[in-house]
């Protein structure tokens, strides 16, 4: 087991070299700070006076290893735009991303599973029709429209929610519905084709001839063995969460790590898209290997792989 | 005396006393300004680290600046200072500070603060656009006394209290020197202090920035509310849904919300002459273009007239916008005879496609050419790339045949500097912010030591370039008003004749505003930002500011 966490650790580190890199040298490709900073009837003399200031003078690869050198030190860099370190930038901003993730998580599973139950209780029929119909949907409508659809019914028209913005519980309804709709549609459908294969299996039947009650073959033996292949993805959806999170953020006004990244990109505030981005991934990284040593505890046939 | 009588003096003296602690504004002054706006850049309170959008729209109610707003008709006008003057020479500028001006935290504002300001925002780690420009051209700066500054240059300076208003830029904020020197940098922006008619209360990064009204009658204006909040709301459609709902009572919108704004129940306020959408030929004067036939003045003015602009002003910018001065000329320009060019320019920019057919004829081009077209949008005015796209539509009708390409202004920038090698021969979509002072923006773009050189470079300078160059010259150390107008016609004349860098439109800024929340307002014609503006919004019971 050690062996296979010390693997998939060496694993995280290889990746999160390769996307710094490839965040350093792209993030460069899409122009300078320095030409959104200044006005447009700026002088040569005051862009050259701004690149240096901004420490944006040095060559490319020079700046690379400047940068690599830093964040081996934890020095990810000041962003250019707000002048402070670009990870106290990041860990400000993260709390407010992880007060929504939760209750999405919790949504997309407390109707998405019961959902997908249902659904391949009643294969074929209207009920799974209509359950389809919600999980294509949830899959097929972008974010920002659905979160100005949610805004427009419930703010505007009915005055029931509020637009946007962090606040009391009232403030995290649209956004926590805007950010798990795509949540519900995976869960339902990963859970309908599990509970369709789990209960076709044999000790599904032997349960039945045992004589247990409907409710505790589906809900006990058949769920629980469903949910495995749903523990799996779970680490992906955080991810899909985490990154979904910009465009949630940006509709609601919410000041998360998502919202942070948006900014970074239109700003091309280079130290802290760096910063978000690496830091990003090591918490997608985390919460990935977390899972994966969940899931070898879970079933042995990973570990021994 | 009773114990009645005892009791009656107490309670007067304490009334009396309360009265005096709180001043009549600020039991006037109640509830809260929210303002949602798509960006607040920085969001640093220090003005040394902010661009001038940010400085205009959230730093400007707590800082004042050296020089203010003719708030009637845009440009600048009196601030921090009252009046400021030119030596004989030329050489130095005094600035006469207006009296009894004070920080947040009591302390006077004197002309130290001034020049401790000035000298903060020259300072090498200072991010202020003109930071280097400064230190290039000032010299020297004295104290005279208390209320009174000078500046002193290398060469006569005449744009340099434009220079120092934020109808411009941020170089002429005022902060506190002994407050600064007293608590460091850092703790200054942590607990700013500006002189300002709202003190600071809060930044909570990404979301909001609080202020609290002044209670002491300011010479900017009293605010009418008790607090002011500016809100970050990034989506332009969640801004306008905010103001629906009175979750905020004004929202920054652009020109295509205007109308979805109108229908649900806001009124939409314009500020006029913000900004010129604008195309601009590059490099055509070189030798290697001659025989292009952009290289021809008369069919740059055909693309010119094939150019329906009112049908631009209706339909992409669903009327609120207007037929343009002359390049980066405005009703407000600083010694600029504005009706006279507005005569001008209502005939030269007209719609007239025969003539534009007639002028290519003559021109040898009778089947048209074609035309690379680089089509771009500068930050914060998006609408750009659709008049792009319509004036290309509209010199396909003329037989142009216009290769169209976008670009995000992030990478069009680059292709400016050096040796403009993806641009020259070619035309692209450019803009002017709305400022006073036209000379330093004619420098930038058409004199041949310039950037963007587009009348010729130091190797390639003809009539028309060096015509420029010289009256650009003349123009930098003419002191008399009436021959800066004369010289500032010629600086116009010149480039309007060439035909390279042509307006297109006169661009408005445009906010929502719920009438239920804010009385009447205007804004101060070509300033975008109403960082200026917010003390002088009344509650919707008060009467009108402006009509």
């Amino acid at each position: 087991m050690t062996r296979y966490i010390v693997h998939r650790l060496l694993q995280g580190v290889v990746l999160l070299c390769m996307v710094a890199m490839i965040v350093f040298f792209l993030g460069r490709l899409t122009g300078n700070p320095v030409d959104l900073m200044l006005p447009e009837d700026a002088t040569a003399e005051d862009r050259v006076a701004m690149i240096k200031a901004l420490g944006l003078d040095g060559p490319l690869y020079q700046q690379f290893f400047i940068f690599v050198g830093k964040a081996l030190h934890g020095d990810l860099g000041d962003s250019i735009r707000m002048r402070e370190p670009a990870v106290d930038a990041f860990f400000s901003r993260l709390p407010n991303t992880l007060a929504l993730i939760p209750w999405a998580i919790l949504l997309a599973m407390g109707v998405g599973i019961p959902l997908g139950v249902l659904a391949s209780l009643n294969r074929g029929n209207m009920i799974d029709r209509i359950a389809g119909i919600f999980a294509v949907l949830g899959i097929a409508i972008p974010g920002f429209f659905l979160g100005i659809l949610l805004i427009f019914v419930f703010s505007v028209q009915l005055g029931w929610l509020p637009s946007g913005r962090m606040g009391g519980p009232e403030h995290y309804v649209l956004p926590v519905i805007t950010l798990g709709a795509f949540l519900i549609a995976g869960f339902m459908r990963l859970v309908r084709s599990s509970m369709l294969e789990v209960m076709d299996s044999e000790y599904v039947k032997l349960a039945r001839i045992k004589g247990l009650s409907e409710f505790v073959v589906i809900w006990k033996h058949c769920l629980r063995n469903a949910l495995i292949p749903v523990l799996t993805l779970w680490g992906v959806f955080v991810g899909n969460l985490i990154t979904g999170a910009i465009i949630t953020e940006t509709v609601f006004a919410w000041p998360g790590i998502g919202r942070l990244t948006y900014e970074a990109v239109i700003y091309r505030d280079f130290p802290l898209l760096q910063a978000v981005i690496i830091l990003k991934s090591m918490l997608i990284l985390s919460i990935n290997l977390a899972v994966d040593i969940l899931y070898a505890y879970v079933d042995p046939r990973i570990r021994l792989a | 005396m009773g114990r009645r009588h005892v009791l009656l003096l107490w309670a007067i003296a304490m009334a009396l006393t309360i009265a005096a602690l709180n001043p009549v504004a600020a039991q006037t002054q109640k509830s809260t300004l929210i303002f949602a706006v798509e960006s607040l850049s920085g969001q640093t309170m220090d003005p040394i680290l902010e661009a001038r959008p940010g400085n205009a729209i959230y730093q400007a109610p707590m800082y004042d600046s050296l020089v203010g707003f003719d708030l009637d008709k845009g440009g600048t006008g009196p601030g921090v200072a009252e009046r400021w003057e030119l030596s004989e020479d030329g050489l130095s500028w005094t600035f006469y500070l207006r009296p009894g001006q004070k920080f947040h935290n009591g302390d006077p504002l004197t002309a130290r603060d001034a020049k401790f300001s000035l000298q903060r925002q020259m300072a090498p780690n200072s991010l202020a656009s003109a930071a280097a420009t400064l230190r290039r051209t000032i010299t020297s700066m004295d104290v005279v006394d208390d209320l009174t500054f000078r500046v002193n240059t290398v060469t006569p300076q005449i744009g340099l209290p434009a220079s120092l208003s934020r109808a411009v830029a941020t170089e002429g904020a005022i902060m506190p020197k002994d407050y600064i020197e007293k608590v460091g940098e850092e703790e200054f922006r942590r607990k700013p202090i500006g002189s300002g008619p709202w003190r600071f209360v809060r930044s909570v990064p990404g979301d909001r920035i609080e202020y609290e009204a002044v209670a002491w009658p300011h010479w900017r204006g009293t605010p009418h509310f008790k607090n002011l909040q500016i809100l970050l709301v990034p989506e332009e459609s969640t801004r306008v849904a905010m103001v629906r709902t009175g979750e905020a009572a004004i929202a920054s919108i652009g020109p295509e919300t205007m109308m979805s704004a109108s229908r649900g129940g806001l009124e939409v306020l314009s500020v006029p002459g913000t900004m010129q959408a604008l195309y601009q030929f590059w490099g055509v004067y070189r030798p290697e273009f001659k025989a292009s036939p952009v290289a021809d003045p008369r069919v740059r003015e055909a693309l010119s007239l094939a150019i329906d602009r009112q049908q631009i002003i209706d339909h992409i910018m669903n009327g609120k916008a207007s037929l343009p001065y002359p390049f980066a000329a405005f009703g407000y320009t600083d010694y600029f005879d504005a009706p006279k060019w507005k005569q001008w320019a209502d005939k030269a920019y007209r719609y007239d496609p025969a003539r534009a057919k007639q002028l290519l004829a003559e021109a040898g081009y009778p089947n048209g050419f074609e035309l690379n077209f680089a089509n771009t949008a500068l930050p914060g005015t998006q609408f750009m790339v659709d008049i792009g796209t319509a004036i290309a539509d509209m010199w396909t009708k003329i037989g142009v045949r216009v290769k169209l390409k976008n670009y995000e202004w992030g990478s069009f920038a680059p292709l400016i500097r050096g040796d403009q090698a993806h641009l020259v021969g070619g035309v692209s979509m450019y803009r002017t912010v709305g400022r006073p002072d036209m000379p330093w923006r004619y420098e930038g773009s058409f004199a041949s030591d310039s950037e963007q050189h587009l009348l010729g470079d130091k190797t390639n300078c003809d009539t028309y370039c060096q015509a420029f160059d010289s009256t650009y010259r003349e123009l930098l150390s003419e002191r008399d008003p009436a021959k800066r107008t004369l010289l500032t016609d010629r600086l116009v004349q010149t480039v309007s004749d060439t035909w390279v860098a042509v307006p297109i439109i006169e661009g408005m800024g445009y906010y929502a505003i719920n009438s239920h929340q804010v009385g009447q307002f205007a804004a101060i014609p070509g300033r975008h930002e109403l960082g200026d503006v917010f003390e002088r919004i009344p509650r919707p019971e008060e009467k009108p500011w402006k009509q």
